[in-house]
This record gives C-alpha cells, structure tokens and sequence, in this order.
C-alpha cells in the first residue's frame, strides 16, 4: 500500500512535469514572441530604441532570451573604458565574443551596441523549472541583497498576536510556520512556488498572487504594530518579507527590516471565489441528485421516474447557455441581479443564481448514474439471494444495494469537490463573477504565458491528485479494492 | 401407498408474464404435492419454467409476471394470497429458502461473509449479535468452512466458488427452513466441487430435515441426488415419478428425449442425440400437447386436445396420449433402454454418472 502510493505519486509528478513542459514549449516556441506585446500599452506608446529596449527587457524578463547592453559586454573587453566609448576594435572584439558564444550582436539607432542570446527549448525548461520551487533559508538576505545581518537563524517566538511562530532572521520572510483564524490554521512560508510574473495584465505581479491575492478595496483595520503603535491598516503582519531600505513610516511600525507585508482585501480572490461558489453548488447537486436519483431507481417506470427523466431529458439538451440566460430571466422576475458586480460582493443575492445554476446543471449526469448504478445493483444476484434471505425491502435496499451502487459514486468525489477551483467558464462569465473560470481563456487570448503555465500546472496537478483520491476513497468504501503494486508493473 | 405427508401443495397453478404489451404463460396449470423430507428433482431443458415454477413458492416472481390461477399451500396457507413483501418475510428464508446457480455473484461483495450470514439469523431468529455471530461460525463448520471462526470476517471475493457455495448453503439453512430450493446450485461450478456439493446438501437434508427442491438439467445430478423426478415442458410437469421409474421405465417421449441426449449414451465418433426443433412460443395459447411438434410419437390427437394425466403407477404419472388404451403400443427408444446397465459401464470408464 505505501509502496503503491509512493510509486503512484512518483508517476503523478512525471506526468504533470510532462504536461506543463509541452505546454511551456509550446507557448515559448511555437507562438511568435512579438505578438505578447499587441495588447500592452507601454509598447504602443514607445519608439525608437526605447521600444528596442523595451522589448528585449521584457522578453528577458518572461525567458525567452538573454539580454544584454553594451556597458555588460564591455565588462569583458580587454579595455572596458574604450570599449564603453566606442572604441570600434573594443566593440569588434566583443562583438566577436558574443557572437562566439551565439548571441546576435546589433547596435541600436544612436549606435549602442546590444545582443541577446535566444534561449534553445531546453534552456527555456531547464531556466523555468529551476526557479519554480523557492525555498526560503536564513541566507536569503545575504545572497539576494548582499547584505550582512546578525544572529541569521531560526528561532521560535511569537507574533505579534502572541501566538507561537516558527521564525527566522536572515530569511525572505520573518514567519516561517505561523498559526491564524483562516483555513487551514497552520500556514507556512518556508516553500513557495515560483511561475513568474504576469504580463502583460497585472503586469509585475507573480502569477500565483493574481489569482490567490483578494480583490476590491482593501480592508483596514487597527494593527498595533511591533512598535508598539496603532494606525489604521490592511497589513498581513505575517506575511513579512525582507526590505532592504525602510521609509519613515516603516520605521514608525516596524523593529526590524521586515516590513513589506501583503494587505487584506475586502474580497475574497479569484480562487476562493469559485471555490466557495463551487463548493456549496456541489452540496446541492449532490444533495439533490443522488436522493432523486434513489428515488427514480426505486420508482422505476412510475411517475417519479418519468418526471425525472424529463427533467433529465431537458436538462440535458438545452444548451447550457440557454440554460443560464433562462434562469437569469427567472432571477430577474423576482429580483435577484443579472450580473454579478451589481450588487457586489456582500450581498448574498449576488450569489444564489450563480450558485443555483452550477448546482443545477450536473444534477442530470449525476441524477442518470446513480439512477443506472442503483438499477444495476437491483437486479443482481446477490440482491435477490438477499430477498430470498426474507429480508425486507428496507433492509435489502440499505445494506445491499445502496453501499455497492454508491462505490462508483464515491470515487468521483474528491474530483469534483478539487477541482472546483477551476471556476466555472460559461456561468462565470454570464454573471461577470471575478473567479477563475474566466482565468485560462483569457490568459490564453492576451498571450500571458506565465499565467497559462501557472494554470495548467494547477489543474493538472489537481486532477491527478482528485483522481488518485477517489482511488484511495475507493479503497476504503470497497474492500475488494486493494492497492497494491505488483512487481513487474 | 399410505398417507403422503404433503409439505407443499401447487393447484391448477398458471402464472403470466407481461412482456412488452403482449402476455406470456410461463407456467400452464400445474397440480402437485411435494413430499415432507424427500428431493424432488424438477428437469427440463431452458425455458421449460422450472425457476417460475419454484418462484412462486417465495413470492420471488419478477415485477412483470402474476400468479393468475390457482393456490399453493404451505402450512395450512395460501401463498398466492400473500401479495405484499412484508407478509412473505415469515416465508422467504424461514421456511422456504433458496439456493442459486451461481456463487460467485449470490453473494454481496462488499460485505463480510459472516456479516451476510448473521443478517439472517439476527433477522429470523431474534439471536443477538454475539448470539448469531456463534450460531453463523458453527453454520460454517457445519458445511465445511475450515477455520471458520478466522474466515467469518473475511470478504466473498476471498472465497473459492465451491466455498461461496457453501455458505451460500449456510446461509440459506440458517433458519432450519423447512424447504430448500436449489436452483441448478452446481452448474457453475466443476465437477469436483459439485459433487462435494451435491453430498454436502444432501447430508444436511438427512440432519436438519427438510424437503430439497432441485432444478436442474444435468440428469447426472438427478440420478444421484432425487428421490421423485417431475420433468417440466412448456410451463407443464408433462411426466413424474420415483427417479427409477422415470430413469427406466419413462412414458412420455420428451422424457424419452432428454434421456436419449446424455452425453454418457453417446458413441464415440457419432453425433450425440438432440431433441429436434425448438420449445412451443409460450405467447400463444398451445393446443394439444406441447411437445407434438416435435414428437415423432406424436398422433392426430396431440394436436387436437390436452393429454391427461395417466397413471402408471401409484408415483408415477405421465401426460401423454400415447398411454391412452387406444394407443397403438409404441415401445421405448433403443437408446434409452438399458439405460442402468450402460450408465454403470461409462461410470467405470470415468464418466459423470457418480454412484450414489
């Protein structure tokens, strides 16, 4: 069994390596790199060698090539000082250089000299995967910033609301593991992934903080500082990292250098929206569908049944759109909003349509399943040897045919409730919900590379792990299931 | 003959199906008493209502089909009365129970062997847990579980099918029925095991003393285990009787048929013998007597009017006209006769026809 599982996760991490390198290739190498600049601003606005530059630092920036200025190649002339002055042998030698080591060598409008290097397939895997697991040590400050601090290490204190902490000095952020009010309680900051920035909407910001920061205004409220001063403020003391420079205001707040905290927003963030919409539209399909349909099982060919193949019937093909529309209308009439941002998100009839909708369309699919698997179970043999047994309905209903026809409904379980952070597209859209649905659509249509990756990384990592959770479910609803790895596999 | 101790008693039986808006009669008018203690082995070839027939006696029709005529009774009851599930409890695994074809699938995979046993001894017998936990572990002694005790939690899937089979047996005699019905209980199984299987049952009809209903169409089967032999044909028992009387001195040519297709009688290098044609369409009403389509006995009569019972012996009945005394005489098949004697020989060589 943990054999099994070790090995099942080795395998889950090759296949999510697998797929997010193709996807990286193929965004990297297979789509023109000129065009993730159509829809920046900043790019429109710029001429010249401004625009020149501009470029090659942004592409430098998002990996696809090596950018470098003449004052860099000069580093390597023979005569850095002649070289920085045009000096046309310096410049021919470190043209020579550069272009040895397969760079293209060109000199802008004014004459400065620049030269990049595009970076082959591999080079571009190997650069990405390399920087997405950030670890954080007490040498951080050190290494990044160049600067010496006293007593680095870790140490246990408390924070600032006096609970114990996980500390660390010398370290990009000051609270390693900490505890708070939020799920799930225990926080860490020791691992971080890195997918890179996003670009070209919410240009700067890392991919992962775009879609987990919250949204709307931020929510201030009275910290007392470490300092022993309050002032209004939205700070997440725990999210302290590393400044190397304090402004006044800092210091007013703050003992050490780290200062530089992520604020509180008034709104919850994409994910945790879909999430939460997710999450209770799945309580009701569930709740809905797998009693409806016992019922039509139990009720086969009686008028239950029938009314709830119509509805299946209908459910099924209407086009979801058409759905949606159709119970905004109905939302309407009786005065829920037709799109999200009209009432915002505190007021709870922003929700119940949206919610509605999702928990509605897959109670059809859900509803014909258990329908089907509870029928299956019905007419087997070991359910009529139980009748013959001269158990009673109730019985033979609860102890036999319920638990085996809920096996296979069971190992879609976890799948649905994970991977409901991957938002809902067409209901999310029709009702303008800031959550993720609308993420990976866009993301692909603005050419924001990073943010695809960070996406597809996401859900592919989901889905193989709901999947491998249903497995495990399974293993304890079914005892027949075992898992194991047999040598040989 | 004295008085017949009669446990179960089927009257003018007929019972229909509705299939797909047109109706079926599964089982034509069938008359017979079951006898307290003995085996009763009902014959005939697929489709013929040997399952329907025993069916009844559990309430265990499928939701299409209906008792349309006649009673049965047991214990002073009318069964055909009990419509509702609640009122067939005191019956179905009380009294009557029932064995089925296949092991591997009359057991619920997901749930212990011991739990399945006790359900219904807790059920049936008001035990209490630990109570019926005993009682299901001595039960599994009793049909040759070794190990019982460490076996009584593990899982169906764990289990050969000759071992399913046994506590499917287990089960079935949990509450002492008076009945036992078993429904082809070895065809899913090798021969082997089906002939511990066969001895077990028969073992534990000698201890616990109850009545064994076997449906069967394996005449080896029938052979060995039956006392009284009923061979059923289109919704009919058409021939009955002690299991010599039908074995060696059959009347009816269906019985002659089924007989002659043995795969013991067969010659190497020849065709083995098969009944020509295909069984009447039970939607329609059938006249005469069933099998005179494919009868090459069959006379203008048979497809004219239903042949009565006619008595050959004091246990043995057949329905056919060809006992009528206006019958031209019409001797049993060459491949049938001498049926004792060339069985014995083929056992001799290894064939299925196990001594009892």
């Amino acid at each position: 069994m943990k054999r099994y599982i070790l090995v099942r996760l080795l395998k889950s991490i090759v296949s999510i390596f697998l797929v997010v390198s193709i996807v990286t290739l193929m965004l990297f190498t297979l789509i023109p790199r000129m065009n993730i600049f159509e829809k920046d601003g900043a790019y429109k606005k710029l001429n010249g060698d401004a625009k020149t530059s501009y470029v090659y630092t942004k592409l430098d920036e998002l990996g696809y090539l090596d950018f470098v200025r003449q004052s860099e190649m000069c580093a390597l002339a023979s005569d850095v000082t002649a070289c920085n002055n045009n000096d046309a042998d310096q410049i021919a030698e470190v043209t020579k250089l550069y272009e040895e080591k397969g760079y293209n060598v060109k000199t802008m409008l004014n004459g400065t000299l620049y030269g990049y290097y595009d970076y082959k397939p591999f080079e571009i895997l190997w650069n990405y995967f390399s920087k997405v697991i950030v670890v954080d040590n007490p040498d951080f400050v050190k290494n990044t910033y160049g600067v010496e601090l006293e007593n680095t290490g870790y140490y246990f204190g408390l924070d600032y609301n006096n609970i114990p902490a996980l500390m660390c000095n010398g370290s990009q952020y000051k609270y390693q593991i900490y505890f708070d009010a939020s799920f799930p309680f225990i926080h860490q900051n020791i691992i971080h992934f890195n997918f890179g920035k996003s670009y070209p909407t919410k240009a700067g910001m890392n991919t992962l903080d775009v879609i987990g920061f919250g949204q709307g205004e931020l929510k201030s409220k009275d910290v007392t500082f470490e300092t022993g001063q309050t002032f209004k403020s939205p700070v997440n003391l725990h999210t302290a990292k590393y400044k190397v420079s304090l402004d006044g205001l800092d210091s007013k707040k703050f003992n050490d250098n780290y200062a530089d905290c992520d604020s509180y927003y008034q709104a919850p963030s994409m994910v945790n929206m879909s999430y939460l919409m997710g999450i209770i539209s799945i309580i009701i399909t569930y709740g809905l569908a797998i009693p409806a349909g016992i019922l039509m099982s139990r009720k086969k060919d009686k008028l239950a049944d029938k009314i709830g193949l119509v509805y299946i019937n209908i459910l099924n093909s209407i086009p979801s759109l058409a759905f949606i529309f159709f119970m905004r209308q109905i939302g309407l009439m009786i005065g829920l909003p037709a799109s999200f941002p009209q009432l915002g998100y505190f007021d709870i009839r922003s929700y119940i349509m949206p919610i509605l909708i999702l928990g509605l369309m897959s109670t059809p699919s859900l509803m014909t399943w258990t329908r089907r698997y509870m029928l299956d179970q019905a007419n087997s043999d070991y359910v009529k040897f139980a009748k013959a047994k001269g158990l009673s309905e109730k019985e033979v209903f609860n102890k036999h045919i319920l638990k085996n026809a809920i096996i296979p409904i069971v190992n879609g379980i976890p799948a649905s409730i994970i991977l409901c952070i991957s938002g809902a597209f067409i209901t999310e859209s029709a009702f303008s919900v800031p959550g993720m649905g609308k993420m990976l659509p866009d993301s692909i249509k603005l050419l924001n590379n990073n943010m695809v990756i960070t996406l597809v990384f996401i859900f592919t990592t989901l889905s193989v792990l709901s999947v491998f959770a249903g497995d495990l479910l399974m293993t304890v609803v079914d005892p027949r299931i075992q898992l194991t790895s047999k040598k040989g596999e | 003959m004295g008085e017949k101790n009669i446990i179960l008693s089927v009257k003018d039986l007929e019972v229909k199906f509705q299939v797909r808006e047109r109706v079926l009669t599964a089982i034509r008018n069938i008359s017979y008493d079951f006898e307290e203690g003995k085996v009763v082995a009902i014959v005939g070839e697929s489709g013929s209502g040997k399952s329907v027939f025993t069916k009844t006696f559990t309430g265990m029709l499928e939701v299409n089909g209906t008792i349309s005529k006649g009673e049965i009774w047991f214990e002073g009851k009318n069964l055909v009365e009990k419509t509702k599930d609640s009122e067939w409890e005191e019956i179905r695994g009380k009294k009557i129970a029932m064995v089925f074809q296949d092991p591997m699938s009359s057991l619920n995979p997901i749930l212990t062997i011991g739990d399945q046993i006790s359900e219904v001894i807790i059920k049936h017998r008001g035990l209490s847990k630990e109570e019926a936990k005993a009682e299901a572990i001595s039960l599994m002694e009793r049909v040759g579980i070794p190990n019982a005790a460490n076996r009584y939690d593990e899982y169906p899937f764990q289990y050969s099918g000759g071992m399913r089979q046994r506590i499917v047996i287990a089960i079935a005699l949990a509450c002492r029925p008076r009945i036992l019905i078993c429904d082809e209980p070895t065809t899913a199984l090798d021969v082997t095991i089906q002939a511990q299987i066969i001895r077990l049952i028969k073992e534990l009809s000698a201890e616990f003393g109850f009545t064994t209903i076997y449906i069967t169409h394996d005449l080896g089967v029938v052979a060995n285990v039956a006392d009284v032999v009923a061979v059923m044909y289109g919704g009919q028992i058409i021939e009955y009787g002690n299991v010599e009387e039908i074995f060696y001195d059959s009347r009816h040519p269906y019985t002659w048929g089924l007989l002659s297709s043995l795969p013991q009688l067969g010659t190497k290098g020849d065709d083995l013998f098969a009944i020509r044609g295909t069984p009447p369409s039970l939607f329609e009403e059938i006249k005469g007597d069933a099998f005179a389509l494919r009868s090459q006995y069959a006379m203008q009569i048979d497809f004219e009017e239903e042949p009565p019972f006619f008595k050959v012996s004091d246990t043995h009945y057949a329905k056919t006209w060809l006992l009528d005394p206006r019958a031209p005489k019409v001797e049993q098949p060459e491949a049938i006769r001498g049926l004792h004697e060339r069985l014995m020989a083929s056992t001799s060589k290894g064939g299925g026809y196990s001594g009892k």
